[in-house]
Parts: structure tokens; sequence; C-alpha cells
């Protein structure tokens, strides 16, 4: 039963439009509205997707496989005729992978930052990128429409976007709420997600193909990822053994067309 | 209505309370003509056929009262119906139904096009004999006045000559085919706004703006229009002009988005000195008009993404904002942008409007975040392969190699531009502290740089 000052808290809570931060099992068991993530096991993991209104973290170190999980995402939102965003805020995006992985291009709206060499870029410039990156997704959230939008802080040192204010965060979160728009927040360590969003930290190991230098190829990355929300358990996931569906989702060829092996030349267009 | 370079034709209907009596009209035109050095002949009938016709004749009258248009005429000689060519040649050809501006035609600063009717040249020439066959003919017949001709009866002519000749008997009889309409004076959205202290920076120009864009979109629903291009003229206390161009990429008219287009575009490119007189003009084309669907999903309009476009352009540069192209071509450093303008949003099925979209797989090896700025390291080579690969200072982990496959060669535009070509062994390696990159060798220089890194 819940107590007088339970109640006060609820109502305080409700009236700064925090309420969806408080636990309810009824609340807790209703389906979320969701966008695909673009990997089946993800997908079961999640609940069938990103969640939608809510801002969600891909985490972890290089070469971990949280980029193969932003474009995954805005790749499956693109080619389902849907608009997706992604803000790259030190420029790092390839569009030819996007493509090949089966993106509509035409429907990614892409915010360049300015390009900037990794450790070698002044401190204050790289928090002049971050505060644009940042307010252009806002912009981008707020205007809707946008299925999916990716902010890619994937290469910022943790160091300068912790110096950025929380409130940051809680902003983001509140400009989102509501929309149909799943906010995908790709960083080195956790940062802020929403109250409902999820994070999830990935770590990788590179699968190579071949036995020599000359013949070996780099296959896929192994990705395992860890999932952690407000309301549900921990749990570690391996995205391509995890047992759960689709095992091969992450293992298809690598995009090496356009590459030739050993002396062959390629003639430029 | 100009005919051809010696006649015009108005409406004098509603001069009477002007001028006075039919006679004082026609000597005000004609006083009004002498003033520019024209001598004219002036008449006033309550037909235009009857007015065209006695203007042309060689008489001394130069008003039929309405009703007396036939009378009037009849004396007149037949060869007269030649000059109503003229008359026909001054309406314009025929359009589209609902599409054609007719060009507008200015006789004392008032402007007049025809109504629609059917045109001269299906009434001269389509459908029988031509109107100079048709005066031959009833030249013929020994006809030699519009008397006689309006005598003949109708259906015969139509029976005999066709539709030239009921047109002929018509205008002989003193009948319009087609009334004359005043036109509209062409709109011109154009509004300009002379400062009485000049103003310096775009927060008191945007109320400025307001006001003038407010008065635009009234006038471009009015018309029906949008407005597809903005034409800002700023002038300066400096005596310059300060100009810009915005290119919509759809009609729009609404107020607070045309003004905020505007204004970011000058957050852009501001102006170099204070502000006197401020002049918006706008080039329109038809509105556009969106049905909505209770089954389609509501995406962005073309005004909310020419005003995210607008921002972003303002935040991070117009340059570094659109939609990734893939350029064809190996080398793999070259991307392009063009401008962001989706398609319509297609139907949704119905598992998306229960709000749980279907699972999609999308198989994804892995993905390269490329370095436009690639990073030079060492790298230590051993037959032939990367053993050691030294970052120095940056910000990537290097190390010893654990991993590598390569080299894989690309080469191109060696057959243009200095500069354009290039020619690098490229190598995917994973170091021992755990990253992968792509590093490629310059066969010209021996140099490796870090290209990317796998994630």
């Amino acid at each position: 039963m819940k107590t007088a000052a339970m109640s006060k808290l609820e109502a305080l809570l409700e009236t700064r439009r925090l309420n969806h931060t408080l636990l309810r099992p009824w609340l807790a068991a209703a389906p979320a509205r969701t966008v695909s993530s673009g990997v089946a096991p993800l997908d079961a993991v999640l609940a069938g997707g990103w969640r939608l209104g809510e801002v969600s973290e891909v985490v972890g170190a290089a070469s971990s496989g949280r980029t193969c999980l932003a474009v995954a995402a805005l790749a499956a939102s693109t080619a389902g005729g849907r608009l997706a965003a992604l803000v790259d805020t030190t420029d790092r995006f390839d569009p030819g992978v996007a493509a090949d992985a089966g993106a509509d291009l035409t429907r990614l709206l892409w915010v360049r930052g300015p390009a900037m060499s990794p450790g070698a870029a002044r401190p204050a410039m790289v928090d002049r990128a971050v505060r644009q990156a940042v307010r252009a997704c806002d912009l981008i959230v707020r205007a809707g429409g946008f299925s999916v939008v990716v902010l890619d802080l994937a290469d910022v040192p943790s160091r300068r976007l912790r110096l950025l204010p929380h409130p940051t965060w809680m902003r983001l979160a509140r400009a989102i709420e509501g929309q149909p728009t799943a906010c995908l927040v790709i960083a080195p360590t956790a940062l802020g997600r929403s109250a409902r969003g999820v994070t999830v930290q990935v770590s990788a190991a590179p699968r190579w193909q071949g036995t020599s230098a000359q013949s070996r190829r780099l296959a896929a990355l192994e990705i395992t990822a860890r999932f952690q929300t407000a309301h549900a358990v921990v749990q570690s996931v391996d995205l391509e053994s995890g047992g759960l569906q689709n095992q091969a989702a992450l293992r298809t060829p690598a995009p090496s067309d356009h590459r030739t092996i050993g002396p062959n030349r390629i003639i430029g267009p | 209505m100009t005919c051809g370079r010696t006649a015009v034709v108005f409406d004098a209907r509603g001069l009477a309370r002007v001028f006075g009596t039919p006679h004082e009209i026609v000597a005000e035109v004609r006083r009004m003509a002498a003033t520019d050095g024209l001598f004219v002949r002036a008449t006033v009938a309550g037909t235009q056929s009857a007015a065209w016709l006695l203007a042309h004749a060689s008489t001394d009258r130069s008003v039929i009262d309405p009703g007396g248009e036939a009378a009037a005429l009849s004396p007149l000689p037949l060869s007269l119906l030649k000059t109503l060519s003229g008359l026909c040649q001054a309406r314009p050809a025929p359009g589209p139904p609902g599409r054609a501006r007719r060009a507008p035609l200015r006789a004392h600063g008032r402007h007049y096009r025809l109504a629609p009717g059917p045109p001269c040249r299906a009434l001269s020439g389509d459908e029988g004999p031509g109107t100079d066959e048709v005066l031959a003919i009833l030249v013929r017949w020994g006809l030699s006045t519009l008397g006689a001709l309006a005598a003949l009866p109708r259906a015969e002519i139509r029976t005999r000559l066709g539709v030239a000749g009921v047109r002929l008997h018509a205008a002989a009889c003193g009948e319009d085919a087609e009334p004359l309409v005043p036109a509209d004076e062409p709109p011109t959205f154009e509004e300009r706004l002379e400062l009485e202290w000049p103003i310096d920076g775009l927060e008191p120009l945007s109320f400025v703006l307001a006001r003038q864009f407010e008065s635009l979109s009234a006038r471009l629903e009015r018309a029906d229009r949008g407005a597809v291009c903005l034409r800002t003229r700023l002038g300066l206390v400096t005596g310059d002009t300060h100009e810009r161009t915005l290119t919509l990429p759809a009609p729009m008219r609404e107020a607070r988005v045309l003004r905020t287009l505007v204004l970011l575009d000058l957050e852009s490119h501001p102006p170099p000195a204070a502000i006197d007189v401020v002049t918006i003009r706008i080039d329109v084309a038809p509105g556009r008009i969106d049905q909505g669907s209770l089954l389609d999903r509501t995406g962005l309009v073309p005004e909310d993404i020419s005003t995210l476009m607008a921002r972003l352009g303002a935040l991070a540069g117009e340059t570094r904002v659109g939609a990734p192209v893939v350029v064809d071509s190996h080398d793999a450093r070259r991307l392009a942008l063009v401008p962001f303008r989706p398609g319509p949003i297609p139907r949704a099925d119905r598992p998306e409007l229960a709000g749980r979209e279907p699972s999609v797989s999308i198989g994804i090896a892995y993905t390269m975040r490329r370095f436009r700025l690639p990073v030079v390291v060492r790298v230590a080579v051993e037959r032939g392969t990367p053993v050691r690969v030294d970052t120095g200072s940056g910000g990537l982990a290097g190390g010893r190699v654990v991993s590598a496959a390569g080299p894989w060669r690309t080469s191109g535009a060696w057959w243009s531009r200095a500069g354009a070509a290039w020619d690098r062994d490229e190598w995917d390696v994973a170091v021992e502290a755990g990253p992968c990159y792509r590093l490629t060798r310059d066969r010209a220089t021996g140099r490796w740089e870090v290209e990317g890194l796998v994630d």
C-alpha cells in the first residue's frame, strides 16, 4: 500500500515529467515501440530493437563493433523507407560500407563534423566539435520524422565527454521523449541514456580467414554484447554464437570486392 | 487589348461618369493621343466587332448606340471583314485548360484578356474554307455591303460556308463571338522597406523580415502560389548592397519558415555593414497540395527539411550536411555529399502501424572508421609483413602486430593531373593492444599511414 509520502513523491515526479523513471511492474511489462536494430540477435534481446522515444547507448573500446551496430541500425531503417540521421562528430563514416549493407543513402542525413586526426586535435577543437554534434543531434531530434538518429562520439576521449554538462543528456532525453525516433549514442564509455533506454557494452575479437599473410583476410568481428537497462538485469550475449536466432547475422562476407589480392592492379574510374 | 501595332480595344464601360457621353469619351481619347503626337480614329460601340469595323471604315461616324450595331454597319463595304483578322491575331493561342495565363494586354492603364472561347483558327480554317475564301465566295454571290450579308439567314450560311462564314455573318451583324473580360495584373511578390534608422545585427532584422514575410505570405496564399526562390537585397549604409538568393526545394509560403530560412542564410553570410533598406523578392510556382493519409506514415514536409538543413548548415557548414553518395571510384578515400532531399515515405505495413516493426537482419562483417586525415605511423616490416606499428604520441594504440592480412594493391587516376593519382598497398592488421587498423603504404614515397579503424 502506497504511503502518503510515496504518493506525494510520485505526484512531484509527474509534475516534473519524470514519472517515467518510476519502476512499475505494469509499465515494465508493457511492450515498447521499437525500431529494428538490423541485427536479429540484438532485436531478440531488445524485444524488437531500439526503443523509440529513448536515448540508448552503444559503448566499447576501439574495434569493438560499435560502428557495426550503428551502421546496421541506419541501414535497416533506411532500407525500410524511413529516414535516418548520422551526426558524425569526428567525420569517420564510410558511405561505401553502409551502401554495401543495403542502406538507402538518399534517406540518410549525414552531418559531418570537422575532420580530426585521432589524438592530434587540440582539446578546444574537440570540445567545440562535441558541442556542435550534440546541438545538431538535438536539432534533428526536435525536427522529428527520423526513425533513427545516431550520435557518433566514439573517437572522442572520455575525459572530453565528461566535461559536457550533465543536463545535456537530460535535455536530449526530454527532446526525444514521445517521438517516434530512436537515438543511439556511440561512445567509448556510458554517458547518459534515457530512463527507458538501454546501454549496450560491446567487445569484439577479429576473425581471420586464411593461413598466410597473403591469403589471409579479415572475415568479421565477433561481437559480444552486455545489456543494461533501468528495469532489467545485466545480461551478456554473444551476437554470433549466443544461441538466440539468426546466428549468422554478422557472418556475411567482408566487403572487399573492390580490392584484389596480389600483383593485380585496379585502375580507377 | 493591343491588336497588332496600330489598334487598341478597351472596355469603356463606366467612363461615362468620368468623361460624359460616348462622343465626349471619343474626344478625350483623341485628345490624349494627340498629346502623345498620335492621330487616331476612335469609335465607341456596344460590341468590339462593331467598334472595330467602324474604326476601320472611312466614315465620320464614331459612336454606335447599343442595339444599333447592325443598322450602323449595314452600309459599310464587305471588304472591311478582312480587317477582322487583326482582331483574331490579338487572341492568344489556346493552352491547357485552367493553366494558361493569357498574356496581359494593356490599354488605358487597365489589363484585358479575351474570355475563353473557340480559337480563331478553328473558326476560320479548320472546318471549312478560310476567311479570304469565304469573302471571295460572298463577292461572287454579288454581295458588296455588310448589310447584304447580315440579311442572309445564318443557318444557310453555316450550311454553305461553315464556321468561318458564320463568324463573318455575326461580325456583319455587329455581334461578338467572344466578350472582353479584364485580366488581373500579373502579381509580383516583392516587399521593400526603407528603415528610418539603420539596423545592425540579425535580431532587429528578424522583426523587419517577419513583417515583410507576413504580407508576402498572405499574398502568396491569395494567389495560390508558393515561394521557390527567395531573393534578399539589403541596402547598406555604405551605399553597397548585400544580395542573397535562396533556392527552396519545394514551393512553400509559411511566413515563419521563410523568415527563418532567410535569417539562417544571413547568419552564415552576414552583411558587412548596417542595413537601411530591406527588399525581399520571391519567385513563385503554383502551390503544392499535399493530401495526408491515415495509412501512410507522416514524414517531414519540405518546409521542415529546408528549415532543418538551414539550421544544420548554419551550425556545421553548408558543405558538411547532406546525403552521402558512393563515388564511382576504387579510391576509398573519395566521397561526396548531395543535398538531402528524400522521396516520399512508402506506405506502412500493419506491424508498423501497431508500433512494432519486423526484425531486419543487415549483414555487416565489420565497418571501417575512416580517418579523413590519415595518421602517419612507423611500421616495422619483416619478410614483407608488418610486425610492429609505432603510432608515436597520437591517440592510437600501437604495438606488436598479432595478425596481418595483405597487401591489397590499389592504384588509379595516374592519367589525371598530379596529386589525384594514388598507388597504395593496404594491410589489415590487429595490434596487441586490441584495435584493428587498415594500414596503407604509399608505393611512391614508402610512407605508412593508418587509413582507418576496423570497428
